[in-house]
């Protein structure tokens, strides 16, 4: 598995200039909870041919705003989703709701709760 | 009177208890005239949280079996890339026979799932007796895992280091015998599939993906094999001897349901033939090995399940339970896909179109 | 005159609802009603219809969206009607007992009146478990029209019950049928 790091900016650009849909599949958008404030949080992806897999990576913490990037990968959109009920981040245009309740205040999968 | 028609959005809910349906799920299709024009879909019925668990109640030796619990249908597959991760991370050694029993196991898994997602697409199609006919060819099957492992559905039968049994002669006699009367019914059944009217023309056309649909949608395995990518994850594995046993990746063109369904009884075909070859050509050596140590650092495994590409992100540190357990599943990715499939088609024909899809809830929400 | 609870034994129709179960006791339900261990013999049909059913096969722990839906299945079953639960983990959370979206357990919500164990459930539990529910669904029903018999015809005074009259006649039908 090789771990490529991307700067927080630029995110959106980057993924767009690194994906090329025949090549790569999308395998699915991952968070890790390093400590109680930051989040690493990995776009997965895999290469049709050789099974090769590259994770694209960048680390926020919870304050911070992902941006969408169903634009360029559309099944992207339910990954999205799923980080923002996991985790509680913010993902641009994508709301809570997926497995847990639209209001609730719970974020399973974050540090402090385990 | 006048004869201009307006087209009124009409909103119809399938789900979440429905009798097409085994498990929960809530699609809300907007339509115009019979026609889809949009899909909403509500897939966290069947949500319990075992992420979760399994990075902080369960131990990691512990975890093989409960990730089984999140598919009844796949529970192999699962307990099979979990411990093929950890024995990555412990740096462990498993046999050659273990690796074979362990395939054997698999293979039989799918064409155990595939009977029964080809008899439910039948059977919400309309075509009860043929159900009922695959339902009854899939019991040899069923009977074969529990003579092999002890149990018809949770096999729990993979464990870190090998495999919890293997299986006498005797055994293997009725494995290849029943292998043999099942390879002959999947064969009447592709003549069936394909020349019965019911069957083939009316699948035809109906629920199609494109090629390109597929790569936009990263569609996954049955559903990108009949439009005819080239996606299995069987096709460079490391830790299963799949090449040795004689895999073959099957493709169809078409997209439709037709097409899926011919996927999978090829596949069947194709998996009987990988399971004589393990038996007849099984090594010889412990089934076991001791395996020592905590996992330590992060590791991707995939599995092709019998719906799709299946991946297990691990890491550990150094420590008796996981620090992250991430589970993606084949049905969880391909949703998207499946909203798009379902757009401009008629409403009638969506319960066969979810069908052939083999969608699997519980895998989606763990 | 129909003889419904007559029919009712040897035509029993049951509602399945998966609520957070692992697909594993679902598929061996499905397999129940296939041609090998064939629970038609007994008259038994899977409908989806809440309505028209006796009998609730429920499987899976109870997840947290799902909770209502069982709940709402329940009442809108008419009596007399029989819950049975199939599975370990829809008996008492099984294997996902404790984990944050799970209720552990049906029997929390609604009343339960066989409890099939196993992970997962084999056919021929199954079968027993649905021929232990028809013989409480004949009791239940017989136990539905003893007040009809304690009163035998209902009495009427201007258009209104007259429960005066009808309260009088308690006891009057005892030992008589």
């Amino acid at each position: 598995m090789e771990k490529i790091k991307l700067e927080f900016d630029r995110i959106h650009a980057e993924i767009g200039k690194f994906y090329d849909k025949k090549t790569w599949h999308f395998m699915t958008l991952n968070g890790v909870a390093l400590d109680e404030n930051t989040l690493e949080v990995q776009w997965l992806f895999a290469k049709y041919e050789s099974g090769e897999i590259v994770a694209l990576y960048t680390v926020v913490d919870y304050g911070q705003t992902l941006p969408d990037i169903s634009d360029i990968i559309p099944s992207a959109v339910i990954s999205q989703r799923e980080m923002v009920d996991m985790f509680g981040i913010n993902v641009q245009s994508s709301e809570k709701g997926l497995y847990l309740d639209g209001d609730s205040k719970d974020h399973p999968l974050r540090k402090e709760r385990s | 009177m006048s004869t201009t028609t307006k087209a009124v959005d009409m909103q119809i809910p399938l789900g979440a208890q429905h009798i097409s349906l085994l498990e929960p799920v809530k699609f809300t299709f907007t339509t115009q005239n019979e026609k889809i024009v949009d899909v909403g879909s509500d897939v966290g019925f069947v949500h319990r949280g075992v992420e979760h668990a399994c990075s902080s109640k369960f131990e990691f030796k512990q975890v093989g079996f409960v990730v089984a619990r999140i598919c009844g249908l796949c529970a192999i597959t699962h307990s099979m890339c979990y411990t093929a991760g950890v024995e990555k991370l412990l740096d462990a050694q498993v046999t050659q026979k273990a690796k074979y029993l362990r395939t054997l196991l698999i293979e039989l898994d799918r064409i155990h799932s595939h009977m029964l997602c080809l008899s439910h697409t039948c059977e919400n199609a309309g075509f009860e007796a043929m159900f009922m006919s695959l339902m009854g060819d899939r019991e040899p099957v069923m009977g074969l895992q529990e003579a092999i492992t002890g149990n018809r559905v949770q096999f729990d039968y993979i464990t870190i280091g090998g495999v919890t049994r293997e299986f006498d002669a005797q055994t293997a006699q009725k494995i290849i015998q029943v292998l043999g009367q099942t390879q002959k019914k999947i064969e009447g059944y592709i003549e069936e599939f394909q020349n019965n009217w019911s069957l083939s023309k009316k699948f035809e056309g109906i629920g199609a993906l494109s090629p390109e649909g597929a790569y936009e949608y990263n569609a996954i395995g049955p559903l990108a094999r009949a439009c005819g990518l080239q996606v299995d994850v069987r096709n460079g594995l490391d830790y299963l001897p799949y090449k040795e046993v004689g895999f073959t990746t099957i493709t169809q063109t078409g997209g439709d349901i037709h097409a899926r369904n011919m996927v999978r009884l090829y596949e069947i075909l194709n998996s009987i033939k990988m399971c004589r070859n393990i038996v007849e050509g099984l090594p010889e050596g412990e089934i076991q090995t001791k395996v020592r140590g905590k996992p330590q650092g992060e590791v991707i495994t995939r599995l092709e399940a019998p719906r799709g590409e299946l991946m297990y992100y691990l890491k550990g540190e150094n420590k008796k339970v996981l620090d992250r357990v991430r589970i993606k599943t084949p049905t969880f990715a391909t949703i998207p896909a499946m909203i798009e499939i379902f757009k401009g088609q008629d409403y009638a024909d969506a319960p066969a179109i979810l069908a052939s899809f083999d969608p699997c809830l519980s895998c989606t929400a763990k | 005159m129909f003889k419904l609870k007559n029919f009712r034994k040897r035509s029993l129709w049951i509602l399945h609802y998966n609520a957070g179960s692992c697909n594993g006791c679902d598929i061996e339900i499905l397999a129940c009603l296939g041609p090998t261990y064939d629970l038609e013999r007994f008259g038994v049909l899977n409908r989806g219809n809440p309505k028209q059913s006796d009998m609730l096969l429920i499987t899976g722990p109870v997840t947290y969206r799902s909770r209502e839906r069982v709940v709402e299945l329940f009442t809108q079953m008419p009596e007399p009607k029989v819950v049975v639960a199939v599975g370990s983990c829809t008996c008492t959370g099984g294997v996902f007992s404790g984990m944050y979206n799970v209720e552990d357990g049906v029997d929390k919500y609604i009343p339960v009146d066989v409890y099939i164990p196993g992970c997962a459930a084999t056919p021929e539990y199954i079968i027993d478990g649905v021929l232990k529910g028809l013989e409480l669904l004949e009791h239940k029903s017989k136990e539905i029209v003893k007040p009809k018999k304690l009163f035998k015809k209902l009495s009427f005074h201007k258009d209104h019950i007259d429960r005066r009259g009808i309260a009088g006649k308690v006891g009057e039908n005892d030992g008589k049928d």
